[in-house]
């Protein structure tokens, strides 16, 4: 699976009701980026900042919350929270952010059209973040795909998790879609699931088979025809 | 628990500082009591201090509850030392007691070990030698030996004195007696840092005006270094030459002096007013003034940079404060509170600094919907609206023993819900017209309200409802938190609500 690589721009479509999962996503590429533990001196976390860019109002305010974040293996004191009034505001400060040296990554939630990011703003935010290897995402809620400079473009949905016991939900799972990739094929779809040991997103289906349990079948089958054993030295 | 301090009936019932508050209720039962604020004494004597400059320049705070007064050459301005006394302990305002002596020493000792009370004409030799404020075994060893008067002291030799009771009775003894200096740090109200143009002709071009800021930007900068300080806070007073006045103010996170980061923000701040400079007939001066200043050393360049990402990260912080509004550019900041949308407030980014901690401190109204905590629409009246900043005392946010979600909805959103009674998990739920059925759950994780805040909330059902959350999973995968507000023996029927979203 593709990763969002640093000094690139990323989109990340969801629908309205999957916003947490997208976020999740996000935030997780952003930590895996870091390639590090989570920051423990408060000297650390505030290094690099992540800035999350958003509209200041919706129809459906939510904010962040600290713990969940924690959760997730991030630090809430890296994160700085910009709210623009409208669309031009928020484009500009997540510009801005991008421009900045120092700035870990720049988050922008938006949702719905956003008629002002089209191929000279999406190309900017990428230019931008080549030159300070940041990591810019945009976060799509309830939007249709238009063309744009990002490098990725990722759907992403949440995803029936494995239960616990006695029937609770499980560690987040979510399915995530590569609608469109600018250095290779796009394509592919992945169900990711939270992986509490190692604090990050873990594909399912490639666990290593436990040994000893099953015998792996030989490739040559033997006593096909006629009883006889088939000797492969013979041969 | 000790007594601090107690008025004057108190002393009159024999109550005394230091005595043991169990003592003094089985004394006086109806004692009121109220617990001992060092810090507002502190500042109270600081403000006292500074309303004796109509007296005399020369006014030092002498803690835990003096002030010295060197009235050299001032007393005869007031008609005398009696009257400038009495004007003294006019502005004061509280019961006091004084004394005058040559030298701030003997002063000190003769108000508050002085049996004449500011009569005048006491002798500093007639004092105990409880004025020397010698600790107590040296003051034992000292009556022991049969000296109880400075007078009886200051006739012997210092050696032998200093030899039996220590360098410190010797030290003590010279300074009441004016042997040795005994300076006073006056107070000195901070000179302002401003700087101000007048133009023989008025100007009018915005660009004008910049250049004129940043001259004089250049030269506080100066002043500033010498001082050490750096400005939290720049304001430019235009005067127009019709008399009208126009302020540009800036904030930022941290103390500069630099100029040029000053001066974006001057741009930043002009270019986002709601209705532009209007030189009329030009302005004939501008004031830049420096209301705020904190402390800030010179620093070192880094060779390889280092320190730059960091400085250009507070600026964007600035940079976007200015434009957005500093409340728009937000941390996030644990605080020490028991409800899920109370346990974290957003603070602006600006207040939060690395070296040191300022206060918190929220701008009335200013904060918009997301710096104040959500509220459940029905909680309930709260009796006891407390400032929010009160307790931002958290220092980080503890990792919680159970899930919580990723999103806060703010406020939580009223569903319609089937679920068993009294406490089963929901079933189905409705939620913006759409069904949802569940599959898995998880609860109740129970949540009291905060009835150690409410008056009266310890009685039943006065501190609000009790909330019970669930972990949801619905068919599609996705997972809620949602929480029904009461229980069944609490109110007939409870409402619910959902409030986060897990990813």
């Amino acid at each position: 699976m593709p990763d969002l690589a640093a000094g690139h721009l990323h989109e990340i479509h969801a629908g309205e009701e999957d916003r947490a999962a997208a976020m999740a996503f996000a935030l997780s590429a952003i930590r895996a980026g870091n390639g590090k533990a989570p920051a423990e001196t408060p000297a650390e976390t505030l290094a690099e900042p992540l800035f999350l860019v958003r509209w200041r109002s919706g129809s459906c305010p939510a904010v962040l919350c600290g713990e969940g974040l924690a959760m997730l293996g991030l630090a809430p004191a890296r994160l700085v929270i910009v709210e623009a009034g409208n669309e031009l505001e928020l484009l500009r400060a997540g510009l801005e952010a991008a421009r900045c040296p120092g700035v870990g990554a720049i988050l922008l939630e938006t949702r719905g059209r956003l008629a002002g990011y089209d191929l000279t703003a999406s190309r900017r935010l990428a230019l931008a973040a080549e030159r300070t290897r940041g990591r810019v995402i945009v976060l799509r809620i309830a939007a249709a795909p238009r063309p744009s400079a990002a490098q990725t473009r990722w759907s992403v949905a949440g995803a029936p998790s494995v239960p616990l016991a006695a029937d609770a939900p499980g560690w987040p799972a979510i399915d995530v879609e590569l609608l469109r990739r600018r250095d290779g094929p796009a394509g592919g779809r992945w169900r990711l699931e939270w992986d509490a040991e190692q604090g990050s997103f873990r594909e399912t289906g490639d666990e290593t088979a436990i040994p000893g349990t099953v015998v792996a079948l030989s490739s040559l089958r033997t006593g096909a025809a006629g009883g006889r054993s088939f000797d492969p030295r013979a041969a | 628990m000790r007594l601090a301090a107690v008025d004057a009936r108190a002393q009159a019932l024999g109550l005394g500082p230091g005595m043991a508050l169990a003592d003094a209720r089985a004394r006086c039962p109806g004692l009121a009591t109220l617990p001992h604020d060092p810090d507002a004494d502190r500042g109270e004597l600081d403000r006292l201090v500074a309303g004796m400059a109509c007296l005399t320049p020369m006014a030092a705070a002498d803690p835990p509850d003096g002030i010295v007064l060197d009235i050299t050459g001032c007393a005869h301005l007031l008609g005398g030392e009696r009257e400038l006394a009495g004007r003294a302990a006019e502005l004061a305002g509280y019961t006091v007691r004084h004394a005058l002596a040559d030298n701030a020493a003997a002063a000190r000792a003769l108000a508050r070990y002085g049996t004449r009370r500011g009569q005048g004409g006491e002798d500093v030799h007639a004092l105990p030698v409880a004025a020397l404020e010698l600790p107590g075994p040296a003051l034992v060893a000292l009556r022991c030996a049969g000296l109880y008067r400075i007078g009886d002291l200051a006739r012997r030799p210092m050696a032998g004195l200093a030899a039996r009771f220590g360098e410190a009775a010797v030290a003590g003894l010279r300074r009441l007696l004016g042997e040795t200096a005994a300076p006073i740090a006056p107070h000195a109200a901070p000179v302002p840092i401003r700087a101000e143009a007048r133009f023989a002709e008025p100007i009018a071009r915005t660009d004008d005006v910049l250049d004129v800021i940043e001259d004089l930007l250049v030269r506080l900068e100066r002043d500033m270094a010498a001082r050490r300080i750096g400005g939290r806070r720049f304001v430019a007073t235009l005067c127009r030459s019709d008399g009208a006045r126009r302020r540009l103010a800036v904030e930022t996170g941290q103390p500069v002096r630099d100029p040029a980061t000053v001066m974006r923000l001057m741009r930043e701040r002009i270019e986002t007013l709601a209705d532009p400079l209007d030189p009329g007939f030009g302005f004939d001066a501008i004031v830049l003034a420096v209301p705020r200043a904190e402390p800030l050393g010179t620093r070192q360049i880094e060779l390889d940079r280092a320190e730059a990402s960091g400085d250009s990260v507070a600026a964007l912080i600035d940079r976007l404060g200015v434009r957005l509004g500093a409340e728009h550019v937000l941390r996030m900041a644990p605080r020490d509170r028991h409800l899920p949308e109370k346990a974290q407030a957003l603070v602006p980014a600006a207040t939060q600094d690395r070296g040191f901690s300022p206060p918190f401190a929220f701008r009335g109204g200013a904060g918009g919907g997301a710096a104040r905590p959500a509220r459940c629409p029905d909680d309930g009246p709260h009796p006891n609206p407390s400032p929010e900043a009160e307790d931002l005392s958290a220092s980080c946010f503890d990792l919680a023993p159970v899930p919580r979600p990723l999103y806060l909805l703010d406020p939580p959103q009223p569903v319609m819900v089937v679920a068993g009674v009294p406490d089963g998990p929901p079933q189905r739920f409705r939620w913006r017209g759409k069904l949802h059925e569940v599959r898995l759950a998880e609860g109740p994780e129970r949540i009291a309200a905060e009835w150690w805040r409410a008056r009266g909330g310890h009685l039943p059902g006065g501190a609000g409802p009790t909330r019970d959350y669930y972990r949801i999973e619905d068919g599609a995968g996705r997972r809620y938190w949602m929480f029904r507000s009461g229980l069944f023996e609490e109110r007939p029927n409870p409402r619910w609500y959902l409030h986060g979203l897990f990813p």
